[in-house]
């Protein structure tokens, strides 16, 4: 029994759960039939080991070296995300996930290699600076401003801007209605869901190209996590690639376009998010199938 | 009837501490409205009359105002930078001294060297009688002096952080905290060597300087109105700052959460600049107004106070700049009242046995867990 497995009662709740449930216990035995959703020449196909794009990508990791102080987490990591993509890290824990992202955001110690946004070279950059570029972080506790209300904790999403910008937090409010009607309210006095709202309304506010979502269901009561995914898809939906951790990683790569599993620190295989769903070795090692 | 009894009885058990807090109070209440009627049932304290125990209240709000607007930095720095700033007493004298030289300069101008006026001295060169300085007779320079203690605290705040808590600021809360001590013992020892460790008079008495307030039976003298007008005008300054301005709420986003605020893209340094600018002027403006209430000025004043101001911040609820007002107005009202009971020599003993009952009782503060920068 890995974590992973004991995460995946989650899902039961999920839209597309119900075939998923009833193959958990025997997806080791005949994977083809485990995902409904998987195109049937995915399903049997191994999970590649390609790491980069062809094509352009906004983000793009080459041989990356990163971690905290002295200790090295992450070594010679690739990952691409494409202009509007929808990309997955997953793995076991302490693979360095969370990591991959806090570094594209400036917030560990920056080793070795490169991260390019958007053509531009932004490793050793100051959070604030990335921001600029046009990266949004919702990180994964902690992630609202408790004291604030909820308007306060979207005006400061945009703080770099002179000026409050009132049609972006109208964006948001039409977004998720539901902080409109809580716009006064301290943000400290909203449920898990809602809070996850404010969060990611903040990251939203200045409109970035790519949002990076540190474990967006940590802390969500089941039933409100398809809600969650759903919300991302509409973000992603709208023009903006996502990059995310997340531990319900079942769900995550049937929602995303590519997925990268990470171990040690270290690429292993990437493909579309099907293809690791289907992959045998995959589900056996990394999704407690 | 039944289950309100109950309940009353089962919050006793639990908490014992409260009942006999509670006891205590109504104790002495039922005491104060015997001496108030002239019975005297209680074993301490003599006769009172209630023009005595409105003057005591009066009392209590005056200072209580002046320890609450320097709690306010001291709760400020508490949130936003992580200590506790043991160098915030002598930023209250720093503003004493600064602003009472240009207080003087203002209203002592051609009388007396400008040397004399402007490092507060009367010994030998002039007197505070000879310079005049009093709301009423000079109230333009009393109230340059107000801005100047503000200004120039602020700025030296802003050295202190740069010099001393700025290369630190990655350290942890006891490292900097064993800092500011340090950088307390500078400040304290620049002014007794600039000002002299001479205790003298400041302002000047002028007569009639009290203001009869008809409606409450209340005679007021004309500076301490000066005080509780400045401090409350201050305070009213900061809560529009704190809940109406982009740098105050980024300010109670920092407080809140640092971390969320570094990826949000608040620059912190800015925010950490203001704190200082706005914590330590309000801490320079008390300064001067408790030398307003007291007369007198001496080098050590403000790490006297010290204590008293972490009282009132410890009792409101450390962090909270409406707590840090609060706690100030309690140890205010404390320190004056219990006069009644105990002599004088032991009221700041009263004081602070309030605040270890508090934190007994209520170990997060009156406004802890109330989160606002």
């Amino acid at each position: 029994m890995s974590v992973e497995e004991g995460e995946t009662g989650d899902e039961r709740v999920g839209e597309s759960g119900t075939d998923e449930t009833t193959t958990d216990e025997t997806v080791a035995d005949d994977p083809v039939e485990s995902d409904g959703t998987a195109e049937s020449d995915a399903t049997d196909a191994d999970a590649g080991t390609a790491h980069t794009l062809d094509g352009d990508a906004i983000l793009r990791l080459r041989d990356l070296d990163a971690g905290y102080g002295d200790l090295q987490i992450l070594s010679d990591v690739d990952l691409d995300v494409a202009d509007g993509e929808y990309v997955t890290i997953v793995g076991p824990n302490g693979a360095g996930k969370s990591t991959v992202m806090k570094t594209v955001f400036g917030l560990t110690t920056y080793m070795d290699g490169t991260v390019e946004f958007e053509g531009e070279p932004i490793h050793g950059l100051a959070p604030e600076r990335i921001i600029r570029e046009g990266i949004g972080f919702v990180p994964q506790t902690d992630n609202v401003f408790p004291g604030l209300s909820v308007r306060e904790n979207l005006e400061m999403g945009a703080y770099i801007l002179d000026e409050v910008p009132e049609d972006q937090i109208e964006a948001i409010y039409d977004r998720f209605p539901i902080l409109r009607e809580r716009k006064d309210q301290k943000a400290g006095t909203l449920s898990g869901g809602q809070r996850q709202m404010v969060a990611m309304g903040r990251a939203l506010m200045l409109d970035p190209d790519l949002l990076l979502l540190d474990e967006p269901s940590a802390g969500l009561a089941p039933d409100l996590v398809s809600d969650m995914f759903d919300r991302i898809d509409r973000i992603n939906d709208s023009g903006t690639a996502i990059l995310m951790v997340e531990q319900n990683a079942k769900e995550a790569l049937r929602r995303c376009d590519r997925g990268y599993v990470l171990v040690n620190g270290e690429n292993r295989y990437t493909d579309r998010g099907d293809v690791l769903l289907g992959d045998e070795d995959v589900r056996k090692d990394f999704l407690g199938g | 009837m039944g289950t309100t009894e109950s309940s009353i009885v089962d919050s006793a058990r639990a908490r014992p501490g409260l009942l006999l807090v509670a006891l205590l109070g109504g104790l002495l209440l039922v005491d104060l409205a015997a001496k108030l009627a002239g019975l005297s049932v209680g074993p301490v304290g003599g006769a009172l009359s209630a023009d005595r125990l409105g003057s005591n209240l009066w009392n209590g709000v005056v200072i209580g105002l002046v320890v609450g607007l320097a709690g306010i930095g001291l709760s400020m720095t508490y949130s936003i930078l992580s200590f506790a700033n043991f160098s915030h007493g002598d930023l209250l004298s720093t503003g004493a001294f600064t602003g009472w030289g240009v207080a003087f300069l203002i209203a002592g101008f051609g009388d007396v060297p400008v040397r004399a006026l402007l490092s507060v001295r009367d010994a030998g060169s002039a007197s505070a009688g000879e310079v005049g300085a009093h709301i009423l007779s000079t109230p333009v320079a009393v109230l340059a002096g107000l801005v100047a203690a503000f200004a120039i605290t602020a700025a030296v705040a802003l050295a202190l952080d740069r010099a001393f808590y700025k290369p630190m600021r990655d350290r942890d809360g006891i490292s900097i905290l064993i800092a500011s001590i340090g950088a307390a013992l500078v400040v304290r020892y620049a002014i007794q060597f600039v000002y002299g460790s001479d205790r003298r008079g400041v302002t000047a008495s002028v007569d009639a300087s009290n203001l009869a307030f008809g409606p409450l039976g209340l005679s007021v003298n004309a500076h301490e109105l000066t005080i509780v007008v400045a401090a409350i005008g201050l305070m009213l300054a900061m809560h529009f700052m704190l809940q109406r301005t982009k740098l105050g709420t980024a300010m109670r986003a920092m407080a809140d959460n640092k971390d969320l605020a570094l990826v949000t893209g608040i620059p912190a340094e800015r925010v950490v600049t203001a704190t200082w600018i706005i914590g330590g002027g309000l801490a320079g403006a008390s300064g001067y107004l408790y030398v307003l209430l007291r007369g007198t000025i001496q080098f050590d004043f403000g790490w006297l106070l010290l204590l008293l101001i972490f009282a009132a911040v410890i009792l409101g609820g450390i962090g909270s700049v409406y707590g840090a007002i609060a706690g100030g107005l309690v140890i205010g009202i404390v320190f004056t009242t219990s006069t009644i009971w105990i002599p004088s020599d032991f009221n700041e003993a009263a004081a602070f046995a309030v605040m270890i009952t508090m934190l007994l009782l209520r170990p997060e503060g009156l406004f802890g867990g109330v989160s606002t920068a």
